[in-house]
């Protein structure tokens, strides 16, 4: 049983009250669960006559659920499968967990979960607001006391549940549109438990940020700010001991991805000058410290540094243990997880400044393509493409940002069940996918390249084509459209000037900015679609004949001579763009070697140009295994029938 | 000295030591250094200009000139790009830092002898980097390298910004290149590595075996 921990400090009987147990065990029908059973009767311990040994092999295994709370029990679970943790969430934790808090009240239960009859601590109940405090509903009161309890106990499973159920939930039903209860009002509740009062700010924070109209205020950003201040302080203040707090990796992973955005929400606030009354600006002014774009750099370094993180992704990717290099904070699943995503943090940060060599340079020693042990967080993994995939299209390396995105595509199409049911990652998720198709669609157009066949259907059934059609025939402003719909969104690092001309918009200038030089380097490229389609005919073509096709429409004062020149600028410029960087192997995602990578390449030998195309085949295989599934599918169904 | 520069300078960007404004003079210094002895170090460059994004009122047009100039000298890979998205709307304002887009933009475009010319109109702004020319003239021969198998002699002559005859051999003979009778040059057989691919779809057992097995 893995989950004692700090039981010892729950001494009153009313306290083991509050106490759920839960745990899962796994009955196999033979003994072949990797571990040796011994009987141990006083004096026998550790003889050999006793250890009983079973054969090994495939066998077949019950694995039940159940828990325990005071003087009540839970049904008895079967678990069928595999169980990871979005299955306990579904099937486990929110069917049976929740009926029994219902449950729970419903016995008349009231002693010490009821913290308006504990008169443990006089002071406490006069330190808190009462109004304020009487307005939390019992169910919130019972969840707050039961969460704390489980942080400071570590239960993950537990704490994962409420974390991504529970807490959701309730945010639901009673705090829709408006924000969850004050720290002041709750801190009573959890015996004014520091470190489960700063969880909850962030929380709290985070909820007002997402859900409430009319906010955050510049306070509330503040408070937020000063709210991470204090929760990556207790993280890192002793240089020598790691804290003793586990938190489930998607809270983790949740946490740094807020953090960034709060901070790329705070430089767009602050970048909007002319909404502010002086009193705001002032404000803003005095404590340019908040938000600042150092501190959030800085914090996350920090993070990366203590968990060594980076030295345990390379020991990782050359095949070795990882906890070998970790120190005692990397061992530490909450610094070793901090670590990992605040590399993916510093990404974030530095694609929304415009800095792609550093945003790819910061994942060495991650090999994307690979699933790995840090690689079960989808959002994680999902946004982590995203910036890669954009960093690459910005830096011309367009078979890579292609491998990138459809990689990582693919694998939302097969797992998309998976996170269905958890709707509020849902929709960063989809927006994230949509804009990769748009950046996929716009990278296909200036690099086309075969990719995989499901993906293509996507694009055909999402009607992509009638928009890489406009942006094949050089249609700017839908490339335009295309690149705004799916950018990050880019941020100024320095606040606007105090002297700002305020008609300026600041919000729009790091993204007009990015656009610009996205758009420049397609205008530099607007021929080369023109030139595919012709070479795309013929197998050679002399460069005349070409010219002439080129020359077709303008005006007439066009020669043939001038043409050809014209011409030979386009097709070097076009060999010269289809050559890029491409990863090929090893740790670092900047290296790389020329290829051209894309499905059209021709030389020229004298006065004629040669062609290379790419022919794919027809695909069966798919075809055919759907087909077969249909008609087994049938098949079966044919069977039932009872006639 | 380069590599001693280079191992120090990287000493003094890691972590958040990068984002220290008191590096600037140093990292300015170096990359004078570079110009003049004709080093690069990208990492070191961008560096500077991100410390430029973040203490605006450190920025010096002199030094992000060169380090752009420095990029173009790095073509064909995309540094000006990275450095490019660094700036911002204001500096590209600037008529000496606007000169450099436009360059970069012909270049790219490959129009070279457009290039050549605009950059012998001003003299000033390239010679403050060593080896300018003939960084440039490497990319030339690098997008010749992979577009052409033959190429006309005075055509290859201009777009390495019309040089003489001794120069002209100099560059053919650096990439191994070979004149031809009727003023040709040979530059590599392209059959070998351009040709028409041909993706058929390759079934293993692997993954039909599943299939197999279950509706048997």
């Amino acid at each position: 049983m893995p989950r004692r921990r700090g039981r010892a400090q729950y001494q009153h009987r009313a306290e083991w009250q509050n106490v759920m147990f839960s745990d899962e065990s796994c009955f196999n029908l033979c003994y072949n669960d990797g571990r040796t059973r011994v009987r141990l009767y006083r004096g026998e311990r550790n003889l050999r006559a006793f250890i009983v040994k079973r054969h090994s092999g495939q066998t077949l295994s019950v694995i039940v659920w159940g828990v325990n709370v005071d003087n009540m029990r839970s049904r008895l679970l079967r678990i069928q499968g595999n169980l990871n943790s979005n299955r306990y969430i579904r099937e486990v934790s929110e069917p049976e967990v929740l009926l029994l808090f219902h449950n729970y009240d419903g016995y008349g239960y009231s002693g010490s979960l009821e913290y308006d009859q504990h008169g443990g601590d006089p002071h406490a109940e006069s330190d808190y607001d009462r109004q304020g405090y009487n307005n939390i509903p019992d169910m919130v009161k019972r969840f707050l006391v039961y969460f704390r309890n489980c942080i400071s106990e570590g239960l993950i499973f537990e704490i994962q549940n409420l974390y991504e159920s529970s807490f959701p939930k309730l945010t639901e039903q009673f705090f829709d549109k408006k924000p969850w209860p004050e720290v002041s009002d709750v801190a009573a509740l959890v015996d004014n438990d520091a470190v489960f009062l700063i969880l909850y700010k962030e929380l709290y924070y985070r909820h007002i940020y997402a859900r409430v109209t009319g906010c955050p205020t510049v306070d509330q950003r503040f408070q937020s700010f000063y709210n991470y201040c204090d929760l990556f302080n207790h993280i890192l203040k002793y240089r020598l001991d790691p804290i003793a707090l586990e938190l489930p990796d998607q809270w983790l992973w949740e946490l740094v991805d807020e953090f960034v955005y709060q901070f790329q929400s705070f430089a767009q606030y602050r970048a909007r000058v002319q909404k502010k009354t002086p009193e705001e600006l002032e404000k803003l002014h005095n404590n340019n410290k908040v938000w600042n774009v150092l501190c959030v750099l800085n914090v996350l370094h920090s993070l990366v540094e203590r968990s060594k993180i980076k030295r345990q992704l390379e020991v990782y990717a050359s095949g070795g243990d990882p906890d070998s290099v970790a120190g005692e904070f990397g061992r530490h699943s909450l610094y070793k997880m901090l670590g990992y995503f605040s590399l993916v943090g510093l990404l974030r940060v530095h694609s929304l400044l415009g800095d792609y060599y550093q945003a790819i340079k910061v994942l060495e020693n991650i090999e994307l393509n690979k699933k790995s042990q840090y690689s079960h967080v989808p959002a994680c993994q999902i946004s982590t493409s995203y910036y890669v995939g954009f960093a690459y299209m910005m830096m011309r390396r367009y078979s890579d940002a292609i491998r990138t995105f459809s990689s990582i595509l693919l694998y939302i199409q097969r797992t998309k069940q998976l996170f269905q049911s958890r709707t509020y990652q849902n929709d960063q998720i989809n927006k994230q996918t949509d804009q990769m198709y748009h950046l996929l669609a716009i990278c296909l157009v200036l690099h086309p390249q075969c990719i995989d066949e499901s993906i293509h259907q996507v694009l055909r059934e999402k009607n992509f084509h009638e928009k890489m059609y406009k942006m094949q025939y050089g249609e700017l402003s839908e490339f335009e459209s295309c690149f705004v719909y799916a950018c990050p969104k880019f941020l100024s690092p320095a606040p606007p000037p105090a002297d700002a001309p305020p008609d300026y918009d600041y919000v729009k200038e790091a993204i007009k900015y990015q656009t610009r030089v996205f758009m420049d380097e397609v205008k530099q490229q607007k021929m080369l679609p023109i030139i595919r389609s012709y070479l795309k005919l013929y197998t050679t073509l002399p460069l005349s004949k070409l010219a002439t096709f080129m020359g077709q429409g303008e005006n007439s004062n066009w020669n043939l001579n001038d043409g050809m020149k014209a011409l030979i600028i386009h097709l070097l410029c076009f060999k010269h763009k289809m050559k890029n960087v491409v990863w090929t192997k090893g740790t670092s995602g900047l290296e790389g070697k020329f290829q051209s990578g894309s499905e059209l390449d021709f030389y020229i030998d004298h006065q004629m140009i040669h062609i290379a195309d790419t022919k794919v085949a027809h695909r069966y295989g798919d075809f055919f295994i759907r087909k077969i599934l249909k008609f087994e599918d049938l098949n079966r169904k044919l069977h039932m029938i009872k006639i | 000295m380069a590599e001693a520069m280079r191992s120090a300078v990287a000493q003094m960007l890691t972590g958040i030591e990068r984002y220290n404004p008191e590096n600037v003079p140093t990292l300015e210094s170096y990359v004078d250094y570079q110009s003049r002895e004709n080093t690069y170090d990208l990492e070191a460059n961008l560096a500077v200009l991100k410390l430029y994004q973040f203490n605006p009122h450190l920025y010096n047009t002199n030094i992000t000139c060169q380090i752009l100039l420095k990029a173009l000298t790095n073509f064909p890979h995309t540094d000006f790009v990275l450095c490019k998205c660094l700036l911002n709307e204001k500096h590209l304002a600037e008529p000496q830092i606007a000169h450099i887009m436009f360059l970069a933009d012909i270049l790219e475009s490959c129009d070279f002898q457009e290039f050549w010319t605009r950059v012998h109109s001003v003299p000033d702004l390239c010679s403050q980097i060593t080896g300018f020319h003939d960084s440039i003239r490497k990319f030339v021969c690098h997008v010749v390298g992979i577009t052409f198998q033959t190429v006309n002699r005075s055509v290859l002559a201009q777009l390495l910004g019309g040089v003489d005859d001794q120069t002209l051999k100099h560059w053919v003979n650096k990439y191994g290149w070979r004149e031809e009778e009727n003023d040709m040059i040979f530059i590599a057989n392209q059959d070998e590595n351009i040709k028409t691919k041909n993706i058929t779809e390759k079934i293993d057992f692997e993954s039909a075996a599943a299939i197999m097995a279950a509706s048997r």
